[in-house]
């Protein structure tokens, strides 16, 4: 019973013969180097290149070529005698095996001329590998379906058929744009029999404006987006322009080259134009503590610190953030380069001991917190605002000087009066759009390395650079943040192409070609296929960065069609199916479960972009909240939004978001975990939110005359029609409810929608529509 | 092709073993259902089923009462009348030089500060505690004191991740997800690992100290808030009776039901788990909280209040929840991070958790489960011998390198102490108990071994331990 990389590695060990940098290096790096490397030399040993490992440490040589048994290496991690190795646990037999087969072979330290010595796979920049040969060609439908088969073919595994005409629409739409597709949609598709008609819902929901809805909202995860700031008040934020600037980027399928450099540096650009600018709230998601006493160069610096570990995880998968006390344990970032990454983004206008402190009467200044803003309105209503802005101020600080010698009693008309005005004042100020941006500061602060990650405790001053390991930086002098961004997506840049195409890989099979899509460096997972891995990534650059080309490319492959059936023939070997000889059924996003429900009843909303929305929510969800926060839910087409335009508050949620793994924006998060609970169960039971989904849902399938209802429900629900055991269910429960409800006549009322012609009838269908909403399938796309 | 029922059954029953890693019982529920198929209810392939320990267990549940902020252990538990005679005197340099603090700068005008409490002894044991807590003084016999604890980070966020996961980086199981992944949980209508909170606001880090890390979501504590529906969405909707739902469930079961015979999807299996233990937990989380049941003197005792969101209540919920087979109750008390303001700071969080904890402890005797309930007590780290300089009252600062805790119940020798710092009470001097041990003794007592309780993630064997801990022998009964 082994868990299934090492089932792979196993398998890849027995199929061909060891590759260094693929089974070797990245075992070595995973249990040997924390303490034998150049640096730590524990018991003089350094594993990090032939040489030192042939000539050893104090106990002599670590290998000898050829001669497993002969090795003190593999006698100590084999636990055959007093050394035994490594400390922290013994290794899995195949990766002893696989150490042993090394040596055997001659313990060569590089697969090939082309990899530098020892260098870890995802340093090398990508080629574009040659296509694979298979022996079932007919099976391909793209190129990514090569790699797939050729490493299927190789196991002696057969794919999968494709699933079924209604699955695979269904699939598609939740998967691009996150919405289930109508019963005309699903019809029509499954009367189409031209070749073509595939890859033309593809291209359709490519085109749909839904599709920067849906992919967006995973970019928002990883730029840890949110409507409030996250401190201990939580105020609120304006940077849902942000948000909408990601959704028309994709939408539009903007380069992703340059996707990347305005969200870094749009501001930095030549004449930027406002949505350039307006990119730039990827860095301004930052978590902000405004309250009194806290020491605002601490939150400033930890502010910085989130910008470069964010930069980090989300263009190059590498955890950088680990070197911020120490050189990277395991890859190749030091300490010092930390902080030179550090420098592009440390002279940044951001809330300093500078700023005015926050401040809260009848009106706060949080403009001034927040600042710098792109505002949207003319410069004669921001100039009115401004005055009344300052009028509001004098008569305040008036207010404080009237009161501050004695107390003057209620209805003492110096306070009244001044009161009055203040109100008034407050109501006559125009209200203006503004969202959060990064601007750069006159003149840059100086950055030296923080000694273990204090900042208080300043050490070398360094100037901006980047990785070393990587390819050269080769910004000008001063280089700053549009440097940066620009060495992001140079070409030569072998870690961005494959982290994005990775990422959008996962979304469509569950886990990424790279499982570790947050670490790329020595200590990730190697990847599963590691040609194609390459092969998107080159094939993601050489299309101009075109996202829509990776989406396409995926869905109109073989791999991406096929069933999601478990396969027992399969599952003994390949339990995570890794090697995608199926499709895997995957629970839908957070936001996503309500889209469908939505969408199903009919409420949904399709606006796209805006201000956030108040759905309902339990009354209890702002309890937690140290600042008083009220939550109305909005009363028509604002309460039925998107969930991804769900207002954000960081300290208090929505809870129906959390409980399906919305991730918490705190951080930036590049994959989604999929939870199973029953908190889950009695969010879709019980919310009022889902119940109004069913109510509506009814009212819906009443339309339908009674001997299609169950069908249409179905057809609605879960794009297909049912079997007959599966009528049965319903006929039942339909036939049950009825009963009930006719004894009953008042839990009806009670349970549908007001003023219902026929409550019993809806109420009745209520239920179903309830049962309906809540089973695995409704939820899932399979 | 698609995979019957018996396979997915079958399939399922590897999934535990070989994915979890988990023990011979829930093995042998798996093929108890498995053999009395298709008449059973399938959807019992409970992840939560309990599973046999390693060996035979002391306890059976913890309450874990963790003190956030970090009380101090020298105006508690550690005695440290040299400190009073020096009190105000800067501390020895040997003791200070090249030590790390929180708020190192103001540190360096450090004066040692002598407890401005008084030590009583207390029981047959005679240990001496402290005047800020006579209740507990006089449960002192049932009570294994600690005062060598240690631990690694100076900072409350990273201390208070370390001393619930083993690690200062978030992301690991904590300690009740290990629990409730080892054992599963004896609760038929409620979670396995609840957390309740008091205090005036929750603590730092918030779900990842009581989180399942890389362990499936299944094991994550679920947070209980007070009132009559302690978790959103417990009540039904108005006109959704008991019938109701029930019947709907029923609908929905036989549907899922059918969709895992069509795809053979394991996960359909847990979605069905999940709704039936949804349907207990309404029942089952509304009975929880009403504690109209209990006598006055009962909430007297404890000082509860019913409704009321108080360490007392906590306590009392505790009990209630190991009363009703939950494998582990983790409270957290705020606030107790004093910097200054200690004399007040620490009479107010004393005095709330003081009667509730002793209260505890009695009731869970008098009701015979303390000898299957381990309860635990201990902040994140302990405070400095000094008060910090620069501060408009008086206070102390982090202390990692020697605080107390301690241990009463299942399994534990009371009425003793364990190990024993030095006359200022800054270093450990006997017995040191690093968190890594205190874990190892926790998951003996609880009838596991804490080198064999692993999960493999991203190809290497995790432990709560990580490769330390050391069973603390004095402490067993």
């Amino acid at each position: 019973m082994k868990s299934l990389p090492i089932l792979l590695l196993a398998a890849a060990s027995s199929l061909n013969a060891v590759d260094f940098d693929r089974d070797v290096q990245p075992l070595l790096a995973a249990k040997c180097l924390g303490c034998h490397n150049e640096k730590l030399q524990t018991a003089g040993l350094v594993l990090e290149s032939r040489e030192t490992v042939l000539s050893g440490g104090g106990r002599g040589a670590a290998i000898v070529p050829g001669e497993p048994d002969e090795s003190l290496l593999l006698r100590a991690v084999r636990h055959d005698g007093e050394l035994k190795m490594p400390p922290g646990g013994r290794l899995a037999e195949s990766e002893i095996q696989l150490l042993s087969d090394w040596i055997r072979d001659g313990a060569a330290w590089s697969a090939g001329a082309a990899a530098p010595r020892g260098r870890h796979w995802a340093f090398a920049p990508p080629e574009r590998p040659e296509r694979p040969a298979v022996s079932n060609p007919g099976w391909n439908r793209t190129a990514v379906d090569e790699f797939i088969l050729a490493r299927l073919e190789r196991e002696g595994i057969q794919p999968s058929p494709p699933a079924s005409k209604q699955t695979l629409i269904r699939r598609a739409y939740l998967d691009v744009i996150g919405l289930p597709p109508a019963p005309e949609e699903v019809e029509a598709f499954f009367k189409d029999e031209r070749a073509e008609a595939w890859s033309e819902v593809v291209e359709r929901l490519l085109a749909s404006r839904h599709f920067g809805e849906r992919w967006g909202r995973r970019w928002l995860d990883q730029a840890r987006y949110a409507d409030s700031d996250g401190g201990s008040r939580d105020e609120p934020r304006h940077i849902w322009r942000y948000r909408d600037w990601v959704i028309d980027s994709l939408n539009r399928d903007q380069p992703f080259d340059q996707f990347v450099v305005e969200q870094l540096a749009g501001d930095l650009l030549e004449n930027p134009r406002p949505d350039q600018v307006i990119a730039t709230g990827f860095n301004r998601n930052t978590l902000l503590q405004i309250e009194a006493g806290t020491d605002r160069e601490q939150y400033r610096v930890e502010m910085v610190y989130d910008r470069v570990d964010t930069m980090g995880t989300v263009f190059l998968g590498l955890s950088v953030g680990c070197a911020r006390c120490h050189d990277h344990k395991f890859d190749p970032i030091s300490h010092r380069e930390y902080f030179r990454l550090f420098a592009f983004f440390n002279s940044t206008d951001d809330w300093d001991d500078s700023r005015p402190r926050f401040r809260q009467r009848s009106i706060n200044n949080l403009h001034e917190v927040h600042a710098p803003l792109l505002e949207f309105g003319s410069p004669a209503e921001i100039a009115r605002r401004d005055a009344i802005r300052a009028q509001i101020v004098a008569l305040e600080n008036e207010l404080v000087a009237y009161r501050g010698n004695a107390i003057p009693a209620k209805g003492d008309p110096g306070l009244v009066e001044r009161e009055r005005l203040i109100d008034q004042l407050v109501r006559s100020m125009p209200r203006i759009d503004s969202t959060m941006v990064m601007r750069e500061l006159d003149e840059p602060r100086e950055t030296f390395v923080h000694e273990s990650g204090n900042f208080l405790n300043p050490g070398e001053r360094v100037v901006p650079g980047a990785l070393a390991a990587l390819h050269p930086f080769e910004g000008r002098e001063n280089p700053n943040r549009l440097d940066l961004a620009r060495w992001l997506v140079d070409r030569k840049n072998p870690l961005t192409a494959r982290v994005a195409v990775n990422r959008i890989w996962q979304e469509y099979f569950g886990l990424g070609i790279v499982e570790t899509e947050n670490d790329f460096g020595t200590q990730g997972s190697p990847p599963v296929h590691p040609e194609l891995l390459d092969w998107l990534a080159v094939e993601f650059m050489e299309s101009g960065w075109s996202r829509k080309a990776i989406h396409r490319q995926i869905l109109n492959s073989a791999a991406y069609r096929q069933s999601s059936r478990s396969r027992a023939d399969v599952e003994e070997r390949d339990p995570r199916n890794r090697l995608l000889a199926r499709q895997n059924r995957l629970r839908l996003d957070a936001e996503i479960v309500r889209d469908v429900g939505l969408s199903v009843s009919g409420l949904l909303t399709p606006t796209i972009g805006g201000p956030g929305a108040y759905p309902p929510q339990p009354e209890t969800a702002m309890l937690a909240s140290q600042v008083k926060k009220s939550w109305e839910p909005s009363e028509g087409e604002g309460r039925f939004r998107r969930g991804m335009y769900t207002f954000f508050w960081r300290v208090t949620p929505h809870p129906a978001l959390m409980v399906f793994d919305r991730p918490d924006s705190n951080i930036a998060c590049t994959r989604r975990t999929r939870s199973n609970t029953p908190l889950q169960a009695l969010t879709l039971l019980n919310d009022t939110a889902f119940h109004e989904f069913y109510q509506a849902f009814a009212r819906r399938l009443l339309e339908t005359p009674q001997d299609d209802r169950i069908e249409r429900a179905f057809e609605l629900a879960v794009s297909r029609r049912p079997d007959a055991r599966e009528v049965a269910v319903i006929q039942r429960l339909v036939a049950n409810e009825r009963d009930a409800l006719q004894t009953k006549p008042a839990e009806a009322k009670l349970l549908a929608s007001d003023g219902a012609e026929r409550p019993i009838e809806l109420a009745a269908w209520t239920s179903v529509a309830r049962a309906l909403m809540n089973t695995d399938e409704f939820i899932t796309r399979e | 092709m698609h995979l019957k029922r018996r396979d997915l059954l079958a399939r399922t029953r590897r999934h535990f073993f070989r994915d979890c890693g988990v023990g011979v019982g829930r093995i042998a529920l798996a093929s108890l259902l498995a053999d009395s198929l298709p008449a059973a209810p399938r959807a019992e392939v409970n992840p939560l089923a309990p599973i046999k320990p390693h060996f035979e267990p002391k306890a059976k549940s913890v309450i874990y009462l963790f003190m956030a902020g970090a009380p101090s252990q020298l105006d508690l538990f550690d005695e440290k009348p040299k400190l009073s005679e020096f009190d105000g005197q800067p501390p020895p340099p040997s003791l200070m030089d090249g030590k790390r603090f929180a708020f190192m700068e103001r540190m360096s005008e450090a004066k040692l500060f002598g407890s401005p409490w008084g030590f009583k002894s207390y029981g047959h044991s005679g240990t001496r505690v402290s005047d800020l807590l006579p209740h507990l003084g006089s449960v002192i016999d049932e009570i294994a004191v600690i005062k060598s604890l240690r631990t690694e980070n100076f900072n409350h966020a990273p201390a208070k991740i370390f001393a619930h996961t083993g690690s200062v980086i978030a992301g690991r199981p904590s300690l009740g997800a290990w629990l409730t992944y080892g054992l599963g949980s004896e609760a038929n209508d409620l979670p396995g690992f609840v957390v309740l909170q008091s205090g005036p606001r929750g603590p730092r880090n918030g779900p990842i100290i009581w989180g399942s890390g890389f362990l499936p979501s299944t094991y994550q504590a679920t947070p209980f808030m007070p009132g009559p529906e302690p978790i959103f969405n417990l009540a039904s909707r108005p006109g959704v009776t008991h019938e109701r739902q029930e019947r709907t469930l029923r609908a929905i079961r036989e549907l899922n039901e059918m969709r895992l015979d069509e795809t053979g999807d394991r996960e359909i299996a847990t979605r069905i788990a999940s709704y039936e233990m949804a349907y207990r937990m309404q029942t089952g989380g509304t009975e929880l909280m009403d504690l109209s049941g209990e006598s006055d003197l009962t909430l007297e005792m404890y000082g509860a209040k019913p409704g009321e969101a108080s360490f007392a209540n906590n306590c009392l919920l505790a009990r209630r929840l190991v009363e009703r087979g939950v494998r582990c109750v983790q409270l957290y008390h705020t606030e107790w991070d004093h910097h200054q303001n200690l004399v007040k700071g620490h009479e107010k969080s004393a005095g709330e958790v003081d009667r509730p904890s002793a209260a505890l402890i009695r009731d869970l005797k008098q009701r015979g489960l303390l000898d299957q309930t381990l309860v635990v007590w201990s902040g994140e780290f302990g405070r400095t011998p000094m008060a910090e300089g620069g501060l408009a009252t008086i206070g102390r600062n982090h202390h990692i390198d020697a605080y107390t805790g301690w241990m009463a119940g299942g399994g534990v020798k009371g009425g003793q102490t364990i190990g024993a710092t030095d006359e200022l009470g800054f270093h450990i001097v006997e017995g040191e108990v690093h968190v890594h041990d205190l874990h190892a003794t926790i998951l003996h007592l609880m009838g596991l071994d804490h080198e064999r309780l692993t999960f493999r993630f991203q190809g290497r064997e995790f432990r709560l331990t990580d490769v330390a801990g050391r069973i603390v022998k004095k402490a067993l009964a």
